[in-house]
């Protein structure tokens, strides 16, 4: 069975000049906008696109897996797309639905990046995502640390990085997982208040082709600003371990713009479904993507990792 | 790991002297100014979630950004080198000393360290058990579990990106876990402990040794569980 939703690597490249380049142009962007584009260009050099699979992190695992036992080995940025899931899951095996009408898929990037870079490449689908449906009009999207994209409380889009080694060789690679509910305005009932579509958000249906190019392309520009950061640290007095008081790293920057969640009472929680630890209000976001709040007993506490529910 | 452990050996030097001595070091370049004095008492990180900073040890600054280092653990300060105070210092210079009274469960640690295969944690983040060993930890116990190189056995978790950690050790059973599923660790600190499964009973007969000569091991005004 043929796949609906085929963007290809061409279509992706004309897109990226024809109209994200321009778009980019007319707002306030670092000095290196076409380079940027170029560094972050390997996203959607190979595109994989099936009709049904069980989960594409799974796919991509297999695939990279089958190009080593052929002495090949994977291409960085490659995207697999699947119309529609079988078993996709969120975190902790949780359940996440995957019907036709969304957008779910996986990038496999080599880990090629330095810590910071690595740390913070989970923010790059949040807010690639968020700028592609903003772009459409959902102006009440916002980025709720790490990486949800929310509409009025509900979810849009979620999103999950793995990492993986191969078995013979060793090497490394991230999965960065996409899940966008688009067209799909159908949700189980454990769901139904939590989870929202961007056509109903919208009040119209949404070329699935278009926005999966445009959400790539914002993929893409973000991928291409965390290597272009790298190359600016690798230029300075740059230290890991001592980011605090330096600029704004250009993700960070555009995630801020993005996100709802500075000046937020939260409940936080490594696992929040299962077992949610206390209420705080986020006070900041650190440069190496960690959020600070502060406790009711005023003291603060930065986390690395874990999940906030507004309250 | 050996089957001879002197234990009166062993013993005998934590009777003499039940402390761990705690080496505080830079954590990167910088001018220091120091917040304690030799023989100040210092307290640890406490609160439910270990979210009140420990007793201010020094500050650090560098490129007019002060950073103010506290301390992990408690105890009396047995050193300052208050030469440095002022000064410049590279990352990795020592600069203080604390003298941390050790309690029953710390000394058998101690020990079972010195025997135990250590995994350490690559990265500061969050672990928890991958979900088939988890399951089987839940089933079984964690020392029914035999674990051996190439096993997928954690999961690190940093800015929701979550990589499996395979285990690199000696093939064992875990002995020990250090991590607390959703409590940060800090890397390089040990995230479990593992033991050669015949090598059980001699571990067993560290902790029920220590056990036994405990109140003989520590004087009266230190005694801690």
């Amino acid at each position: 069975m043929m796949a609906i939703n085929c963007p290809t690597p061409a279509s992706l490249q004309e897109y990226l000049w024809k109209h994200e380049l321009p778009n980019r142009l007319q707002k306030p962007q670092p000095p290196s906008p076409e380079k940027i584009i170029r560094y972050g260009a390997i996203i959607g050099s190979v595109i994989h696109c099936h009709s049904s699979m069980g989960r594409t992190m799974d796919q991509a695992r297999q695939h990279i897996i089958n190009l080593e036992e052929a002495g090949s080995s994977a291409a960085s940025g490659t995207v697999i797309l699947a119309d529609t899931l079988m078993h996709s899951k969120g975190r902790f095996s949780r359940t996440w639905h995957a019907p036709t009408g969304g957008l779910w898929g996986c990038v496999i990037l080599a880990n090629t990046f330095m810590p910071r870079a690595r740390t913070l490449l989970p923010l790059t689908l949040g807010v690639a995502c968020c700028e592609a449906v903003r772009d459409l009009g959902a102006q009440n999207a916002y980025v709720r640390w790490v990486n949800d994209v929310m509409v009025s409380g509900q979810k849009l889009g979620g999103f999950l990085v793995e990492s993986f080694c191969t078995p013979r060789y060793g090497e490394e690679y991230h999965l960065l997982g996409f899940g966008i509910n688009i067209n799909n305005n159908c949700f189980p009932d454990t769901l139904t208040n939590m989870a929202v579509s961007l056509s109903h958000t919208l009040g119209h249906p949404v070329n699935l082709l278009d926005f999966t190019l445009s959400f790539l392309a914002k993929m893409t520009w973000n991928i291409g600003l965390l290597c272009y950061e790298e190359e600016q640290d690798l230029h300075s007095d740059y230290s890991w371990e001592n980011l605090e008081g330096q600029k704004d790293h250009l993700l960070l920057e555009q995630w801020k713009n993005l996100s709802d969640t500075l000046g937020r009472r939260v409940l936080y929680g490594y696992d929040i479904q299962k077992k949610p630890q206390y209420e705080a209000k986020v006070t900041g976001i650190r440069q190496d993507g960690a959020i600070i709040m502060r406790l009711d007993d005023g003291n603060q506490i930065v986390e690395h990792s874990g999940e906030l529910q507004y309250l | 790991m050996t089957d001879e452990i002197d234990f009166d050996a062993i013993l005998g030097k934590y009777h003499s002297d039940p402390y761990d001595y705690v080496e505080i070091c830079a954590t990167h370049t910088g001018r220091v100014s120091f917040k304690v004095a030799e023989g100040s008492n210092v307290n640890s990180p406490s609160g439910e979630w270990l979210h009140i900073p420990g007793s201010p040890l020094f500050e650090i600054t560098r490129e007019r950004n002060p950073k103010l280092v506290t301390a992990k653990t408690n105890g009396t300060i047995s050193s300052v080198r208050t030469e440095l105070e002022g000064q410049f210092v590279e990352a990795g210079e020592r600069l203080l000393t604390i003298r941390h009274p050790l309690k029953k469960k710390e000394v058998i640690e101690g020990i079972l360290k010195k025997v135990l295969y250590l995994f350490p944690a690559p990265e500061r983040a969050k672990y928890f058990f991958s979900l088939d060993i988890q399951s089987r930890i839940e089933k079984n116990g964690a020392k029914a579990l035999t674990v051996k190189p190439g096993d997928e056995i954690i999961i690190m978790s940093l800015m929701k990106r979550d990589t499996p950690i395979y285990y690199t050790g000696e093939t064992g059973v875990i002995h020990s876990i250090y991590f607390t599923p959703g409590a940060s660790v800090d890397q390089g600190q040990p995230l479990i402990g593992i033991c050669a499964s015949d090598k059980l009973p001699l571990i067993q007969k560290i902790i029920t040794r220590v056990k036994a000569d405990w109140d003989k091991l520590i004087e009266p005004a230190h005694l801690e569980d």
